[in-house]
């Protein structure tokens, strides 16, 4: 059990990343793009994608940390599964630059009171941010530890009222072939949706993510808003959310429609359960380097004592 | 003549020369997970030698060109080497070496089996190239060239498999390696003394 509860044991992401590295560029990006030539231009929304440094008010929240050493930056935001970008690990980083993730709006639909289309900032308290350190366990056997900035998606439930018939929660990802390259290429039938039990939505666990290391999240990692729910497989973890959708039913998810015998709906991470093509005892954490060892997974990805409960009576073999 | 062999059997080792380089941080790197881009990269180019050397052998057929004839063997031992490499890799590295682990991993993963029954084919053509089996390789053309084939649809299966979304490489290989062994096939009925 590595969840630890004490607060000695936070890191701060300032302590990792020196942020003189990424001091007052924007502002001088910004007055490079005033003078408006199309190069300037260009140039600035690429800079911009590749440091966003805008800082954020952030508390860490010393009961979700972890003693385990943290994934670099670089590596969180240059190795990434974001199809909607390519399907290269590097091509969220690469080909990420044309995504506009501001202005934001989010359209709330179905079994709620509060519906509508909201503003970024309606739904996210920006003075209410708490980090949290999180391990995130990939599909494809390999794993980070990650340190998010969000609020738990059980807040933003709260606000929007959902009614006695929600029993799920649906999740789609914003369909921007422009913007996106991945998606004009039939990889997945976007846009990409996702999906969670109102009870899984509603887990102190479950985080929606708006920055990471302190800062705004960048184009590769989900801007401006995602899902991170760390004891079940990444790709549960829908980003650049545009449409929340509260259904009696249980909503259907991009994997589960591309291949139904290969990904579930409820993907926990279970070291018992092999994907049909690969085995998922044990992963690979990225930045271990050239020698280092795969390391055992954990049910729930570490996290059983939180979120265990909520699969009582279920078969997880069955219902992978 | 030989000269152009030389410098396409050079060219062919270009992606194992820029791997290593990656390796030691030069071009960028190998990125975030060095092990899966190594074993990635050697896997790929071990594919796309192996269909070259199939796609030689029409090739010569058609063009009668000297150069292309004597390109085959060299280039199956440049898929070889990239093969083996992508092969010990995933033993060495990946796998820690751990021969228990392996066989373990090898049964449980179907992509796999396919991938080790290719890397078998290819190593007996490999060993049976070596000079002190020089007679026996040129004495048995359609058991070598069987195993080339047989390595190869298994290699781009094993590619396939592993793909979580099937990929345009993978549909492109895939449709080669159809229509070189129904050429193979057709061309061994029309001409069933060579």
């Amino acid at each position: 059990m590595s969840l630890i509860r004490k607060s000695s044991h936070v890191i701060k992401s300032s302590d990792i990343t020196p942020e003189s590295v990424y001091m007052n560029r924007r502002s001088v990006l910004r007055t490079i793009g005033t003078l408006s030539t199309g190069l300037a231009i260009n140039a600035w929304v690429n800079d911009n994608v590749r440091a966003n440094e805008d800082q954020l008010n952030v508390s860490p929240n010393a009961k979700y940390s972890t003693t385990e050493s943290i994934n670099s930056y670089e590596d969180i935001t240059t190795y990434n599964n974001f199809y909607e970008f390519g399907m290269q690990k590097s091509d969220p980083y690469n080909y990420g630059g044309e995504f506009e993730p501001k202005p934001w709006s989010v359209k709330v639909t179905g079994e709620a009171n509060n519906t509508g289309v909201f503003d970024l900032d309606d739904l996210i308290n920006i003075n209410a941010l708490e980090e949290r350190i999180y391990r995130l366990r990939c599909v494809e056997a390999w794993s980070m530890v990650i340190p998010w900035v969000g609020i738990p998606l059980a807040k933003i439930i709260k606000k929007l009222q959902p009614n006695l018939n929600a029993k799920h929660v649906a999740f789609e990802t914003v369909y921007r072939p422009q913007q996106m390259p991945g998606q004009r290429r039939p990889i997945l039938d976007w846009p990409y949706i996702e999906g969670l039990t109102i009870q899984e939505a509603m887990h102190p666990l479950t985080l929606i993510a708006v920055g990471l290391y302190g800062k705004e999240l960048l184009n590769q990692n989900g801007a401006p808003m995602r899902l991170v729910v760390p004891w079940k497989y990444g790709f549960k973890s829908i980003k650049s959310i545009n449409k929340i959708h509260f259904q009696s039913k249980k909503p259907l998810t991009s994997w589960n429609i591309a291949a139904p015998k290969e990904y579930g709906f409820l993907a926990n991470v279970n070291p018992e359960v092999d994907h049909p093509r690969w085995s998922q005892a044990r992963e690979r954490r990225i930045g271990s380097g050239f020698f280092g060892t795969k390391q055992p997974t954990l049910m729930f990805n570490g996290y059983a004592e939180d979120v265990a409960s909520l699969y009582t009576g279920i078969n997880l073999r069955r219902n992978f | 003549m030989k000269i152009i062999v030389r410098i396409i059997l050079l060219a062919s080792f270009l992606p194992y020369i820029l791997l290593n380089f990656k390796a030691f941080g030069f071009f960028g790197g190998l990125g975030a997970n060095p092990v899966e881009a190594i074993i990635h990269d050697t896997g790929i180019w071990g594919i796309r030698f192996l269909v070259l050397t199939l796609t030689l052998t029409p090739l010569y057929h058609y063009s009668k060109h000297e150069v292309v004839r004597t390109l085959p063997k060299p280039i199956g031992l440049v898929a070889f080497f990239y093969v083996l490499n992508h092969f010990l890799c995933y033993a060495i590295i990946d796998q820690a070496g751990d021969l228990g682990v392996i066989v373990v991993d090898i049964i449980e993963t179907p992509y796999l089996i396919v991938g080790w029954a290719g890397f078998l084919c290819l190593f007996a053509v490999g060993v049976a190239s070596f000079n002190s089996f020089q007679e026996w390789f040129n004495n048995n053309r359609s058991t070598i060239s069987g195993l080339v084939y047989s390595a190869a649809v298994l290699g781009v299966w094993h590619f396939y498999w592993q793909e979580k979304v099937v990929s345009y490489e993978a549909i492109v290989h895939s449709i080669l390696m159809t229509v070189l062994v129904l050429w193979r096939l057709r061309i061994s009925t029309d001409k069933p003394s060579s």
